[in-house]
């Protein structure tokens, strides 16, 4: 026959073991749920001094061939190599957008921006666009499409750097011949105003 | 009429229309061949050649491997600046650039050719002698530059590129982004490869105005575009670019550019435009008299 107080004893622990483990069991989810949340997968930015700015970005349209320029504030940093290649980064990302009028993949676009100013002509510098591999290899094939990308392109810089005044491209360091197949990217372009749309054909330019 | 002249390029040409001129470009363009043509040539068909052959190729090798085929050789005679009644046809990619996929089972290459084949007859019944960069599939790609030599060889009234889209809508009428220089350079000075196209950018423009024109008479949705595709910078001669985007009409599912129907009809409406454009800035030299010397340079 077992004594009474051995049974008292030996219900009393065991009432402690459920109880710890009922705390350890708590106390792994807590750990759990704060460890997960510090493994977040977004990057943490940059400590570059960035200030909010208002740009104007030339958007291509594929329906009727069109680019249209909008205001938006961007946060751009102070350099002005990674403010261009940041100003390309975020127009080229408006793309890959669901509702997007000039849709392109996702992803890095833009690996290198080179803005090359000579002293002796105010007006007369070149930028160098270095293009990401994937970008060019992903970007859909015609002439149409290719052309608008370089006209957006084209178009954001002309109205962030006024002072530059021709860009060239390349692609992962390298000359390609074409963009995806037509437009071409062996070639320097002018940097202007690329908002005029499409012209239609007239009566009026027949004659020589 | 089908026949093959020396230099293995396809023509075809209109015997039964009057100004077609077939007699006097076959002779010319036979006689006034350039050392890239020939060498060309000669790769195409190394596989039909005896082996005593292979040292005359290994000689002609390095210059096809050369970007800017060079001038063609002095001629005895001036020659003219161009044949009004000849049209060169670029169906853009082949071989193992298969261009964008335009549906499910075709790819750009295959919708370029076929487009060309059906160009080449709309082009015959207006009066044109056609030439096509290539008449098949090749196993290796033409290169840009290989489709200039030929286009700038033949000294034709107009080059026209074909390429088909899959996204966009209409038929997209593309002239070089190239802008055109302040003072036209004298004749006979060197032209820059990169830049040839430069000088005629104004026809060129006037070219694609005239397709977009008959385009649109056909109820055929145009956009005139400025882009540089190549090998439109390199050419010559007035050139453009056709894109073949699908057609959206009013119900809700698109036509593709593979369509044969509506190939067709951009084609009879190109070949249209083309004859208006000859009509309109190469007349035939008999035709207009008083303006003898500026056009003694134009072909019948
Ligand atoms: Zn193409």
């Amino acid at each position: 026959m077992i004594p009474r107080y051995q049974r008292i004893l030996f219900w009393s622990l065991v009432g402690c073991i459920l109880l710890m483990g009922a705390f350890l069991l708590h106390g792994c989810r807590e750990a759990h749920k704060r460890l997960t949340a510090l493994n977040d997968a977004t990057p943490i930015a940059a400590p570059t001094a960035a200030a909010t700015e208002e740009v104007n970005l030339y958007f291509a349209s594929d329906a009727n061939a069109t680019i249209h320029s909008s205001r938006a504030q961007v946060a751009l940093p102070q350099d002005t190599s990674l403010k261009a290649r940041a100003l390309l980064e975020h127009l080229l990302a408006q793309y890959s957008r669901p509702d997007s009028a000039h849709p392109l993949q996702s992803g890095p676009s833009v690996d290198d921006v080179f803005l090359l100013a000579d002293p002796a002509h105010p007006n007369a510098g070149r930028i160098t666009v270095n293009l990401h591999g994937s970008f060019a290899d992903t970007h859909p094939s015609g002439i149409e499409v290719e052309q608008l990308t370089l006209d957006s392109i084209i178009g954001t810089l002309h109205a962030a750097f006024p002072e530059f005044n021709e860009v060239r491209f390349l692609v992962d360091g390298q000359v390609r011949e074409t963009l995806a197949g037509h437009a071409s990217l062996d070639r320097t372009y002018p940097l202007l105003d690329t908002t005029a749309g499409p012209a239609v054909p007239s009566e009026a330019a027949t004659q020589p | 009429m089908v026949k093959r002249n020396p230099a293995g390029m396809h023509m075809e040409s209109a015997e039964n229309s009057p100004g077609a001129g077939t007699t006097r470009f076959r002779l010319s363009g036979a006689k006034a061949l350039s050392p890239s043509y020939n060498s060309k040539n000669v790769i195409q068909q190394r596989n039909h050649l005896p082996a005593t052959v292979a040292a005359v190729l290994l000689t002609a090798l390095p210059l096809v491997s050369q970007a800017p085929p060079p001038p063609a050789p002095p001629a005895p005679r001036p020659q003219p600046a161009l044949y009004r009644n000849l049209i060169v046809l670029d169906p853009a990619h082949g071989g193992r650039d298969k261009g964008s996929q335009i549906s499910a089972n075709s790819a750009e290459k295959e919708v370029t050719l076929a487009f060309a084949q059906r160009l080449r007859p709309a082009l015959v019944a207006q009066g044109f002698t056609v030439v096509s960069t290539r008449d098949s599939d090749p196993a290796d790609e033409l290169t840009t530059d290989q489709r200039a030599g030929t286009a700038n060889h033949v000294r034709p009234l107009a080059c026209i590129l074909l390429h088909a889209a899959p996204a966009g809508s209409g038929v997209h009428i593309v002239t070089s982004s190239l802008v055109p220089p302040e003072t036209t350079p004298p004749p006979g000075r060197a032209v820059m490869w990169n830049r040839a196209q430069a000088p005629v950018i104004p026809m060129s423009l006037r070219l694609a105005n005239e397709v977009g024109l008959t385009l649109e008479a056909a109820n055929l949705p145009v956009l005139l575009m400025r882009s540089s595709v190549p090998p439109l910078d390199n050419l010559t001669c007035p050139a453009v670019a056709v894109e073949l985007a699908p057609l959206k009409g009013s119900s809700k599912n698109a036509t593709s550019a593979a369509d044969a129907g509506y190939q067709q009809r951009v084609a009879n409406a190109i070949a249209a435009g083309l004859a208006s454009f000859r009509t309109h800035n190469a007349p035939p030299p008999n035709a207009i008299p008083s303006m003898a010397s500026p056009r003694a340079g134009v072909a019948p």
